[in-house]
């Protein structure tokens, strides 16, 4: 019977290259990125679940770091917002999206909203207005209001950008 | 903000996490932790160790049992639940559910072992589970057990479960084509908290025979109402019919208001949503359309 232990040593793929730390049992996961790592692209928004800031894949998923025990993501590959592009190098369709469509301003919500945006367009490359924000509803944007956003998303996945108002979306 | 210092382990066996969990009296599973984690987080849970269970094979499945039940491993996904093609078409209202819970990145992660253990009053799948007479099977070091969804919740966050106990899975009886169920909330918004949940299953043919009503978000826990469910029995389910019976004195509830809505709307809404999710059921019932 393996007994717990509050020291835990894993190993983790990040962007593609492997890390291996000792962890305590209590770090979560975006901790561990941005303090152990020192990959400081992930952000710490609410802490609590809610504004999707620290949205990482795990395995190809998005997933709320904060939610999640660094010791969880042992063995399991990771990609975070460095992944997207190299710094300093051109940047991918729907980081140059995002900048185009004004999609960011203070730029707090960025990394989830970009990790999570990829995660969408890779499930379904061609969402319509209400698949794209239904997909943003786990992540919180408290400068642009989502429009421009949703706009990105649309230029990345080659769409007409809706260029008057928002849909109306159901509930 | 760090939870208080704990011990993990990720035991490889069903077997093993329980045995653990019985040694270890301050140890909680861990499953998708979309809930726990947080509830420690706010140091609102007092836990020593977490036992991880969420990649045990032995709680990842679906499948049909001998005689035609739906029985889903407690460690499945909120995502893979939506998208299985056995739950979509056996149980599709729970593949709905699972698919409109919360947001994505909780549906890649939170179990529906979990959200059952969780057991909050305001959880989608709990009035769901109670209204399909469905069947929370547990293992325990003393073996396995079986509790009706029914019995399961308990209370606020409390459900039928003791030291060492795991949920496995959830049995879902096999949906005769003369039974229907219905599930309806009033959210803030899609995929959003409610302030009321209601679902209903009716089987019959031209009349009611058998009716099962339970209410959510307005009580302790999932609350079936039994005046309402004599009330349809023996009629033929009409409108007139479904507004008698969401008339009936309310069983087991006690509604708490809060800057969504008062406790008086909310109770309210209860009898709305009761009645839309009859009218849902009932379709199902007379047509046989699932």
């Amino acid at each position: 019977m393996t007994d717990p232990e509050t020291t835990h040593l894993i190993e983790v793929e990040i962007n593609g290259a492997t890390h291996r730390r000792a962890v305590q049992a209590r770090q979560l996961l975006v901790h561990f990125l941005r303090d152990e790592v020192v990959m400081k692209g992930t952000h710490i928004g609410c802490d609590t679940g809610n504004c999707g800031a620290c949205t990482v894949l795990v395995d190809g998923e998005p997933t709320k770091s904060c939610m999640v025990l660094a010791v969880q993501a042992d063995g399991t590959s990771l990609t975070t917002v460095e992944g997207l592009s190299e710094a300093g190098g051109e940047l991918t369709e729907l980081q140059q999206a995002f900048n185009d469509q004004h999609a960011l301003q203070c730029g707090w919500c960025t990394p989830g909203m970009l990790i999570q945006a990829k995660a969408l367009l890779e499930r379904d490359p061609d969402p319509n207005v209400e698949d794209i924000r239904r997909a943003l509803k786990g992540n919180l944007c408290r400068c642009t209001g989502y429009v421009n956003i949703v706009r990105a998303i649309q230029q990345a996945a080659g769409q007409e950008v809706d260029a008057g108002r928002p849909q109306e979306v159901t509930r | 903000m760090l939870p208080r210092s704990f011990k993990y382990a990720r035991p490889v066996s069903l077997a093993e996490a329980s045995q653990l969990l019985a040694a270890h009296p301050g140890a909680r599973p861990l499953a998708g932790g979309q809930s726990l984690l947080n509830v420690m987080k706010l140091r609102a849970a007092e836990v020593e160790a977490l036992i991880d269970i969420s990649r045990l094979e032995e709680l990842r499945f679906v499948e049909i049992t001998g005689n035609g039940d739906l029985e889903v491993g407690a460690g499945m996904r909120y995502r893979e639940l939506a998208e299985h093609a056995v739950v979509v078409e056996h149980q599709p209202l729970v593949a709905e559910v699972a698919g409109g819970l919360v947001d994505v990145q909780v549906r890649t992660r939170g179990t529906l072992g979990g959200n059952l253990c969780y057991a909050d009053p305001t959880s989608n799948f709990p009035p769901l589970l109670v209204a399909l007479d469905a069947t929370v099977r547990v293992s325990g070091i003393d073996g396995p057990r079986e509790v009706p969804a029914e019995d399961f919740f308990v209370g606020p966050f409390r459900c039928d479960l003791a030291s060492g106990d795991v949920v496995r899975s959830v049995v879902f009886p096999r949906q005769a084509a003369d039974a229907g169920v219905g599930y309806q909330s009033l959210q803030l918004a899609r995929d959003s908290w409610a302030l009321a949940r209601a679902s209903a299953w009716v089987q019959g043919n031209t009349t009611i025979k058998t009716a099962r009503v339970v209410l959510a978000c307005i009580g302790p826990r999932p609350a079936r109402q039994r005046a309402m469910e004599a009330a349809l029995v023996g009629t033929a389910g009409g409108e007139a019919d479904i507004a008698a019976a969401v008339a009936c004195e309310l069983q087991d509830v006690d509604a708490v208001g809060d800057s969504h809505a008062s406790a008086e709307y909310r109770t309210e809404m209860a009898r709305v949503y009761a009645a839309r999710a009859l009218r849902q059921a009932l379709v199902q019932m007379t047509q046989g359309d699932r």
